[in-house]
């Protein structure tokens, strides 16, 4: 679906993407991170059309994306963090604004706003003005416009800055819908929570390069991690402090993982002898990182170290 | 704590360099361009009337009201020759045209045909011509009493007696015919006529604010961004604001024009009446349109805020209606002043409503003020262009 190979972007003496190679299949939820300045909004800029790139080449549905600029964008939706939208237009005034813009059939428009204020819950609010709406509501008119196209890839920028959980909720389910419509999704967030309950696949960019690739899960079994996982059946968290307070390397994630400091063979069978005389069973055992975050965490600050 | 709070207020106000703009440059400018527009205005030795004169009668007494007239520091003769144009084309405020047989009306009581014919450039208001009309009258009447006087002295060297002096007609009607450039005979401009142009001009450029600021929160919040990635281009997206503001400013024309014409007179002064053609009259708004909307695009592109927008917007409004004679008439700018004042769009503006209110100007008369508006509206749109998709790049 997105295919990038070896491109490079310069702003003067600074490289903002240096040799970055990647590739998007069809149908996934491709989570995008990196710290600020690593070089993602760049990339999207580019793959939007926003900015030229140096050197390298990028496809899109198979399309050199320089030469078929306008034919790839009719099929792809950009929803950017800030509130891009008119205050002081109503729901409908807005999406048919934006609908109308894009020189979109007039039935085919209709179909497309009636099926973004369904997916984004909008119905209720559609005479309402946008600036009378909640932090959640404006997100979701926000990400509405971004399906007046009925695009194939849409990319999302940070879209749940500033709302509350529920909201938030709300919303990742709503993006998670889109795989099921075969929407590519490429997802932009500082909030690896989300991230990790969201995408298939993550890349971690830092200082304009690709540092780690691949789906979540093969991401956080990394056998050179220094700790080691142990997944167990869910046990109550009070219980899990007392039994293993004996022992300070061995620590609760939640209540279904301890992470163990260690991998040394000395380590691992006193943890698990006191797992045994404790009762707790466990089902699983993995080196690797815990959460996505510690991995970000420790891949970019290393890569700031090595800068 | 109200320390605390004088603190914060004075160094939040120091560091804001729109607000200071606003606050000390702005007036400071401001003074500068209003006292060096009127300074003739309160000078005693720089002339306030630019006169012309056109002798036909070629006589001692037509020579002697002319030399009058140039010993009056408060006025400049300008030399022109027949065939002569219109007072603004020769670049005064007043022609004399003194009558073949002037001299006549010294010597026969029932001379006709021998008043002094005065022209007058329509944007000349009635105090203007007032004193005008006070320095020829005084020129005239001294001339006639030297004439009454030498006549009354050469009797009595060759009578030795005295004759009882003859009655003076002064009946100013007589001496003088006043002909508006332009006008009907007798016709007068009115101040309704002489203002509205200025309102008019000023008004069509505060369209800055409004669009300025929108646009601004439109860049601000991506929605420009969200536009682009829309396939929607940059003169699609220049041309959706350039087309509703002109609609916008053709609007604003036509309601000032109404309240010239009808809202004015319920109030007990003179109806506004559009003297030129309607087509002019059209051609120089969209022009001047062009113009405002064009400045505001660019200021929009320029700044990077919309406090800042509003700030400098209505800077350069005002500043441009002090320079471009909005606010002081430009006839009685010192003459750098006059010539700086083409800097202002406003004043091309000006000039082109004036041709149409006072001047009864055609759409040939207003050609070169809608050229002008044009290119500057042309140029401010394309620097405009060049700097958003520098920014909008800079950005991405």
């Amino acid at each position: 679906m997105v295919k990038i190979e070896h491109l490079t972007k310069r702003y003067g003496d600074k490289v903002a993407l240096d040799d970055l190679t990647l590739e998007i299949k069809s149908g996934t939820i491709f989570g995008l991170l990196g710290p600020n300045g690593a070089g993602k909004t760049t990339l999207i800029s580019i793959l939007n059309g926003l900015t030229k790139f140096d050197e390298g080449r990028v496809e899109v549905f198979g399309l050199p994306l320089e030469k078929n600029l306008h034919e790839i964008r009719k099929r792809c939706a950009l929803v950017p963090q800030t509130l891009a939208f008119y205050e002081n237009l109503s729901v409908i005034e807005n999406l048919r604004f934006f609908g109308g813009i894009q020189n979109i059939e007039k039935k085919v428009l209709e179909q497309n706003i009636d099926y973004a204020v369904e997916t984004n819950r909008l119905s209720s609010m559609l005479h309402q003005k946008a600036s009378t709406l909640s932090g959640g509501q404006k997100r979701r008119l926000n990400i509405a416009i971004g399906l007046l196209n009925d695009p194939d890839i849409l990319f999302f920028d940070e879209p749940t800055v500033g709302i509350d959980p529920e909201s938030r909720n709300e919303i990742l389910e709503t993006i998670v819908s889109f795989k099921a419509a075969d929407k590519t999704v490429i997802y932009t967030s500082h909030y690896m929570p989300e991230i990790e309950k969201i995408c298939d696949e993550v890349a971690i960019i830092n200082a304009g390069k690709i540092i780690r690739q691949g789906t979540i899960e093969s991401m956080l079994s990394n056998e050179s991690a220094d700790q080691l996982i142990l997944e167990i059946y869910e046990t109550p968290r009070e219980r899990l402090s007392l039994e293993i307070s004996s022992m300070e390397r061995l620590s609760i994630v939640d209540e279904s993982t301890l992470m163990l400091e260690g991998k040394d063979a000395q380590s691992v069978s006193a943890a698990l002898e006191l797992l045994e005389s404790k009762k707790i069973k466990v089902r699983n055992i993995r080196y690797g990182t815990t959460t996505l975050e510690s991995l970000f965490i420790s891949l970019t600050s290393k890569g700031r170290a090595d800068v | 704590m109200f320390k605390a709070m004088l603190i914060k207020e004075f160094l939040l106000v120091s560091r804001d360099k729109h607000a200071l703009a606003a606050l000390f440059i702005m007036p400071a400018v401001f003074i500068l361009i209003m006292s060096l527009a009127l300074k003739d205005v309160f000078n005693e030795e720089k002339a306030l009337i630019e006169y012309a004169v056109i002798d036909k009668d070629s006589s001692l007494e037509s020579y002697a009201i002319i030399s009058k007239l140039r010993a009056n520091k408060m006025m400049n003769e300008h030399n022109i020759s027949a065939p002569y144009g219109k007072p603004k084309e020769e670049g005064v405020q007043f022609i004399v045209v003194i009558p073949k047989g002037f001299k006549s009306q010294f010597t026969q009581s029932d001379a006709n045909n021998t008043a002094l014919q005065i022209e007058v450039a329509a944007d000349i208001g009635q105090s203007h011509l007032m004193l005008f009309k006070t320095q020829i009258l005084s020129a005239v009447m001294q001339t006639r009493l030297d004439a009454i006087n030498l006549a009354q002295e050469m009797q009595h060297a060759r009578s030795g007696k005295r004759e009882a002096a003859q009655k003076i007609d002064f009946d100013e009607k007589k001496m003088m015919k006043i002909q508006y450039a332009a006008l009907d005979e007798g016709e007068k401009p009115t101040s309704t006529q002489q203002s509205v142009p200025s309102w008019i001009v000023f008004g069509l450029f505060f369209v800055i604010i409004p669009m300025s600021t929108i646009f601004i929160s439109e860049r601000k919040q991506n929605t420009l961004m969200r536009l682009s990635t829309m396939n929607v281009s940059l003169p699609v997206l220049f041309g959706g604001k350039i087309i509703p503001y002109m609609l916008i400013n053709q609007l604003q024309v036509w309601v000032m024009i109404a309240v010239g014409m009808f809202v004015v007179p319920l109030f007990g002064a003179a109806p506004l009446t559009i003297g030129g053609d309607i087509l002019a009259l059209v051609a120089i708004s969209l022009a001047l349109s062009l113009s405002a909307i064009g400045l505001s695009i660019l200021i929009a592109t320029v700044v990077d805020s919309v406090e800042q927008a509003t700030t400098i917007g209505g800077i350069i409004n005002i500043l441009l209606g002090a320079i471009g004679g909005v606010m002081v008439p430009k006839f009685v700018m010192p003459e750098f002043m006059r010539e700086f004042a083409n800097v202002s769009p406003m004043s091309w503006g000006l000039e082109g409503f004036l041709d149409v209110f006072l001047r009864r100007g055609t759409l040939n008369d207003v050609m070169y003020e809608v050229g002008g508006l044009l290119v500057f509206g042309l140029v401010s749109l394309i620097l405009a262009a060049i700097i958003f998709n520098y920014k909008i790049r800079r950005v991405a």
